[in-house]
């Protein structure tokens, strides 16, 4: 049963990962594409890019993944697999926000995961670079895509788009 | 605490079809990054329909990015929350996602069909190399932001020599983070 697992992968990560959504992308590379062999790197990195040009949260990317696994249905089951902890933990927290704010748990969990989501966002951009920067142009690309999203308020919806029209052109 | 939710509860501003609707659209117009998200949730749950205070979006706000999972998926299930409780948390989270997930979909099913299209290739080639720069500008942010001394400097790196030299489960090692978090802010 694919399907069961990649939900039971999908709630997990869900649950577990602080720092928006882009938090869970290491998780999700390891998971999907190293572990399990459902995706490529290069699926792994269109799918990030699908769910950045349609609207909504980042998460719509776990609809992808799990169309790919199985299908239509295996596209449902990822996307309640995905929201599931957070509907179960923010309905929690809601009814007992002091509680939780002042918790020195929360506050030292989250104070020792949120820096390391850094190193391994960095670490999975190693092995995402790798299999998709494959020539001095792609890497040109990155770059430019780097500079504007990180030093101008162009939204990256428009980067993603652009960089496709060029690329037909261009690669 | 007793008495906000009381107050919470008496106060079923609008019905679960006006909030699905309203979620769907946030879900459908709102492109890009967090802030324009969060720009737009305001604009229509504040401004435009009134439904929940200033203070009351601003505590959602820190709710999503304090909890586990996507913080504005988490937004506005705490909002869903506070206007209907329960019922109100289902429909805000499918009124939220059902476009990008159609979309999505969509997408994934003409992806996977024209793989092999040379078109295709050049075009996800470019959008590949886009999003590598994007990814490194999420951590340049995030590092910005979240590496203030040494001690997140030391578990960010360590993080990453743990992923990329390693290959150590990246599920362990956030756990092996937030223990470490709770040891070292215990001693502090």
């Amino acid at each position: 049963m694919e399907i069961l697992k990649l939900a039971a992968i999908l709630f997990v990560i869900n649950g577990l990962t602080i720092g928006g959504g882009y938090a869970m992308v290491p998780l999700l590379q390891k998971e999907l594409v190293e572990n399990h062999h459902w995706l490529t790197n290069k699926e792994f990195i269109d799918a990030i890019a699908i769910s950045q040009v349609t609207p909504g949260p980042l998460t719509v990317m776990n609809a992808f993944m799990g169309f790919k696994v199985g299908g239509l249905t295996g596209a449902i089951v990822a996307m309640v697999a995905s929201y599931l902890p957070s509907i179960i933990i923010v309905t929690l927290v809601t009814r007992h926000y002091l509680q939780y704010k002042e918790s020195w748990i929360v506050k030292g969990s989250f104070d020792g995961i949120k820096p390391a989501v850094v190193g391994l966002l960095a670490a999975v951009l190693i092995f995402l670079g790798r299999s998709s920067l494959t020539s001095v142009p792609l890497g040109a690309f990155a770059a430019v895509s780097f500079g504007l999203i990180s030093f101008t308020r162009i939204d990256p919806t428009f980067i993603i788009i652009g960089s496709g029209i060029l690329g037909a052109f261009l690669f | 605490m007793a008495e906000a939710n009381e107050s919470n509860k008496e106060r079923l501003v609008t019905s679960l079809r006006n909030i699905f609707l309203a979620f769907f659209k946030i879900g459908t117009f709102s492109f890009g990054g967090v802030y324009s998200m969060i720009a737009f949730f305001e604009r229509e749950l504040v401004e435009r329909r009134k439904w929940i205070t200033h203070d009351e979006f601003i505590e959602s706000f820190a709710i999503g990015q304090m909890t586990p999972g996507p913080p504005i998926v988490n937004t506005g299930i705490c909002i869903g929350y506070k206007l209907h409780r329960l019922p109100g948390v289902m429909v805000a989270t499918l009124g939220q996602a059902f476009t990008g997930t159609v979309l999505a979909i969509i997408l994934a099913a003409f992806y996977l069909q024209a793989k092999d299209n040379p078109l295709l290739q050049s075009v996800m080639k470019g959008v590949a190399a886009a999003v590598v720069g994007l990814l490194g500008s999420i951590i340049y942010k995030m590092a910005k932001k979240l590496i203030t001394g040494y001690k997140s400097a030391a578990l960010a790196v360590g993080a990453f020599g743990a992923l990329a030299v390693f290959k150590l489960n990246p599920i362990g090692i956030i756990l092996a983070a937030g223990v470490l978090g709770l040891i070292l802010n215990w001693r502090r």
